[in-house]
């Protein structure tokens, strides 16, 4: 088949001297004349600059001159011009994926001092060049319409944040939340570090306004049962309480679905659970926002002991705001109780950040006794709780447990139902840890929060909002989406419905359709990794720019 | 003076070309808002262009960055100003008028292809600050191999043509380009702007405020930058680790904290990049003796205690209390107290400190210009759990990166999206 289709070509060959830096490096009439003889090769010329404005106008000139319907730029990197000369090819009226470079420079002349050598080498790497690019075919970048709205997974302070940002008169948001009352771990806080702010306040404000937004649509009690489609064009469903289930197209998803605390009682050293007063810090907000911090009897405790780093060796991580939590805790304890020693065990304190240690320092200097300690253990002795930390011994009324952050009991289910890979920790995975931190693999679904990790609440916010810049910036009411133009496709008659491509597809990408026994390329989807092409055993899954033939005839001329 | 009128809703400036600034151009761009991206320095990229790997992943700083700021170069929405400081800010949310003073490059970005014919013939050598002073560079120059633009510029504190009013055209002559341009001027540029994003960033804890802790620029005690740039590959040494002398050095230790006190702060990502520097002492020198002293282990989150564990076992870690340094025989003395307050003392060819992270040169002047706030430390922001950490208490100024305080990558990346979605929010 294609090597039928390379009979009429006209391929138009042309080496950049990029000044001295190509010219004085190899002899490129020395390359000229050796591709020259190659088949279908229309013309060969040399040009002192080609990504200058006449070297453009010179190369997009030659383009229609010569009919050309294949090009071959002998230059630079790629990484450095080859937008430029696949520009250069719109310009002169060729399909830009007809253009195949050979890097010169990079590859040759700047690290080949022998000019002999280089000119060899240059040879090879143009001729493979114009080998491969014989084989090349059009491709084009497809536009699809798209759906603007966004579905919110997660109603805390993330969920809420993202759908205030992302709301407006050409954009409707539903902000999902399977729990009665939006707010999630924030509303139950009676204080936050470090300004301790009043949780409440600070979610009431936001629900406030979720209630004022006609453009946000709310749903309690609800569960997300099956999205379908990809970024753009997803359908949900999504059933509320008892009712019957509904379904919205929507063009993205963040998923804000929180944390959990790791359970203590799976310890024994801290007794809690059969210890009484040994409580967890969600417990003491609790008692704390109710207004009524008391030991089972009743009475308010004179000694507590706050115990932190509990589950982080089980986890392997740190869960970065436990430190703050006791430190806050400290804080309020102080004021509800006057008189009340505290002392808190910890192993390192972890308290980045340029506000966290001043806030660390006060309340040391207020009277807060800081501990630093391998591991405690926890026993009752005489109506009191006795704290053995490192073989030394103190006695207090009551101990409030620092439990680790993991993922929410959920994780795996939404793992499943979006696609996204639960990694570190057990939770989902990040696009990438630096450069993408709310993106993901699935083009269009955003994590916000903690579902990626342990975070501080403001940490949550800013992420929060960066999904709904991205989303912004993305999806954009009215404007259509570009696809990818050099994608995987799978051929219908050689796929024998194995399926290993869709275990190597990192973008979720392939499709089994179990009618016919074969594996689908969702070309919106494929962001043209070749994964599948190499790891395909039949030779049905190809990248539509690097064909096999166009492989072969690549390596086969460098090799030569 | 340059005027550049079009509709200020449309336009954004962004302040700072590292990391957050790439970031929240791109992020823009991809909206369809015309970008400045204003840069004082005359390359772009930030501190993560210094680093040849980034924690925890140990992947390849430049392969992280180059992508972007080849996207940010090839976008025609960007426009990147190097060279160039923001003197004047005027207006309010949707409508400012930003007065950006823009020096000479003398090199033309148009003609120039970054081939480097012209450094050799410049008689002028002098320190590369780049480097961390680890290395020379002339007056015109490259601050390193790699670096973008790819296009030099002249220093005109140091170029004889200007100093001294000397007729040396000898990089002219050098350019087969035509591409110096001794007739550049000093440009004043007028925007209109919708909006301003800030992403300064950070320095460290300058060299004086750390010379306590043994730090003179001369003898074996290296900051944290110093450490980067003698393991970068496209650095002073490309890539070897080697002391003052050219020795390689047989032992080593990394000191945590350095100036924590004095900041008043933990500087959130130090215990993670100094537990980086095991990673490449051991590389390269996989007989050299560490000792790794700190007082705190901060590794916050998912990954990073992963990343320690991974690496503890090659090193001695020291929990110390009270820490100096001393200079004894060409031997780097460390005293300290141990956690059990007990004195001691070790000697190694090489210190690693790991200075605090301070706010950016000038960022108290360019707080006056814009009329923000900063904190106590000298960031900008609010440490409010009721506003959004990149809101820069003056509506339309929004913040990202280092400039809001010490944090690493992946938080700055974050911010610079969310500052990206309240401009797109604010602008429409």
């Amino acid at each position: 088949m294609e090597k039928r289709r390379v009979m009429n070509r006209k391929i138009g060959v042309y080496v950049c001297e990029c000044g001295p830096n190509i010219a004085d490096a190899m002899d490129i009439d020395r390359i000229i004349e050796a591709v020259s003889g190659l088949e279908n090769v229309a013309v060969v010329e040399r040009y002192k600059l080609l990504c200058s404005p006449d070297g453009k106008k010179y190369l997009a000139e030659q383009i229609k001159k010569h009919k050309l319907t294949h090009l071959v730029v002998g230059a630079c990197s790629p990484k450095q011009h080859e937008a430029t000369f696949m520009g250069v090819c719109e310009e002169g009226g060729m399909n830009p994926f007809l253009m195949q470079m050979a890097n010169l420079r990079e590859q040759i002349a700047w690290i080949t001092p022998d000019k002999e050598k280089a000119t060899e080498r240059a040879i090879r790497h143009m001729k493979a060049a114009v080998r491969r690019v014989r084989y090349h075919a059009p491709l084009e970048q497809k536009e699809i319409e798209c759906n603007a709205d966004v579905l919110v997974i997660g109603g805390g302070i993330a969920g809420m944040s993202a759908a205030l940002l992302l709301s407006s008169p050409d954009r409707k948001v539903f902000l999902v939340e399977k729990n009665t009352e939006l707010g999630g771990m924030v509303s139950r806080c009676e204080k936050l570090f470090p300004d301790m702010a009043r949780g409440s306040e600070i979610t009431e404000s936001r629900l406030k306004s979720l209630k004022e937004d006609d453009n946000i649509e709310v749903l309690t009690g609800a569960a997300v049962e099956n999205v379908l489609g990809f970024f753009g064009n997803f359908v949900v469903t999504v059933r509320e309480k008892e009712s019957e289930p509904r379904e919205f197209k929507v063009g993205a998803v963040v998923l804000a679905t929180g944390a959990d605390l790791f359970d203590p009682s799976a310890l024994a050293e801290y007794g809690y659970g059969k210890i009484k007063n040994v409580v967890t810090a969600p417990e003491l907000e609790e008692m704390n926002l109710k207004g009524n911090i008391a030991l089972e009897n009743g009475k308010e405790p004179k000694s507590v002991g706050i115990i932190h780093c509990v589950g982080r060796k089980e986890k392997g991580y740190c869960s970065e705001v436990c430190c703050r939590v006791g430190i806050k805790i400290s804080r309020y304890l102080k004021e509800k109780i006057p008189g009340v020693s505290i002392t808190q065990f910890y192993q390192d304190l972890c308290i980045p950040g340029s506000v966290a240690q001043a806030f660390y320092e006060e309340t040391r200097n207020a009277g807060t006794e800081f501990v630093c300690t391998e591991a405690v253990k926890l026993s009752e002795s005489d109506k009191k709780i006795q704290i053995d930390h490192d073989g030394k011994l103190d006695a207090v009324d009551m101990v409030v447990l620092l439990p680790a952050i993991e993922p929410a009991k959920d994780t795996s289910k939404i793992s499943e139902l979006l696609g996204i890979k639960k990694g570190k920790g057990e939770f989902l995975t990040e696009e990438h840890e630096k450069i993408g931190p709310v993106t993901t693999t699935v083009e269009g679904v955003f994590l916000a929060g903690t579902v990626s990790g342990p975070k501080t609440v403001r940490d949550s916010v800013s992420q929060s909002e960066a999904a709904a810049g991205k989303i912004l910036s993305s999806l954009v009411p009215g404007r259509k989406l570009e696809t990818e133009a050099r994608t995987s496709k799978i051929s219908e008659s050689l796929c024998t419905g194995c399926r290993t491509c869709l275990t190597v597809c990192c973008y979720s990408a392939i499709e089994y359709d179990e009618s016919r026994g074969i594996c689908t390329v969702n070309e919106v989807l494929c962001k043209g990794c070749g994964n599948c092409a190499a790891a395909c055993p039949s030779g049905a899954a190809i990248h539509q720019q690097f064909t096999p033939t166009q492989i072969h005839r690549e390596v086969m001329e460098i090799l030569r | 003076m340059t005027k550049k009128q079009q509709k200020a809703k449309d336009q954004v400036l962004v302040i700072g070309a590292g990391m957050a600034g790439i970031e929240a151009s791109l992020t823009l761009a991809a909206a369809d808002k015309k970008v400045y991206l204003v840069e004082k320095e005359p390359l772009f990229g930030g501190k993560v262009i210094k680093f040849e790997e980034v924690f925890a992943n140990m992947e390849c700083s430049t392969c992280m960055a180059a992508p972007k700021q080849q996207e940010v170069l090839q976008n025609e929405k960007i426009e990147l100003l190097t060279l160039s400081k923001v003197k004047e800010i005027q207006g309010e949310a949707g409508n400012f008028t930003v007065k950006i003073g823009k020096k000479a490059r003398y090199v033309s970005l148009e003609d120039c292809i970054g081939c480097n014919e012209c450094f050799e013939p410049c008689p002028v050598s002098l320190r590369n600050e780049f480097e961390e002073n680890l290395g020379k560079r002339k007056a015109i120059y490259i601050p390193c191999p790699g670096a973008l633009p790819n296009a030099p510029s002249i220093d005109t504190e140091n170029c004889v043509r200007f100093t001294k009013g000397e007729d040396c055209q000898l990089c002219k002559e050098a350019c087969m380009f035509e591409a110096i341009d001794f007739d550049q001027k000093d440009e004043e540029v007028e925007l209109n702007v919708g909006a301003i994003i800030v992403a300064t960033g950070f320095d460290l804890m300058d060299s004086e405020q750390i010379s306590d802790w043994g730090y003179n620029g001369q003898a074996n005690v290296y900051t944290a930058l110093e450490m980067e740039r003698l393991y970068a590959s496209n650095g002073p040494t490309q890539g070897k680790i080697t002391l003052r002398n050219n020795k390689e050095p047989a032992s080593a230790a990394m000191i945590h904290c350095v100036g924590r006190e004095k900041a008043g702060y933990c500087s959130a990502v130090c215990c993670m990049y100094s537990f980086k520097f095991i990673h490449y002492l051991k590389d390269k020198l996989p007989e050299i003796a560490l000792y790794d002293f700190y007082s705190d282990l901060c590794m916050p989150g998912k990954s990073y205690q992963p990343f320690f564990e991974h690496l503890k076992d090659k090193t001695e870690s020291v929990r110390f209390q009270d820490l100096k340094i001393a200079h004894q025989n060409g031997k780097v003395r460390i005293k300290y107290k141990s956690l059990a307050d007990q004195d001691k003392t070790l000697d190694v060819d090489m210190v690693i400190l790991a200075p605090a992270i301070v706010p950016a040169k000038g960022a108290s002047e360019l707080a006056g210009v814009l009329g923000v706030e900063q904190d106590e430390n000298g960031f900008f922001g609010f440490q409010s759990s009721d506003r959004s950490p990149e809101e820069s208490g003056r509506e339309g100024i929004y913040l990202a990166g280092c400039v809001l305080g010490p944090e690493d990558i992946g938080k700055a990346i974050a911010q610079a999206d969310a500052a990206a979605g309240k401009v797109l929010a604010l602008l429409g």
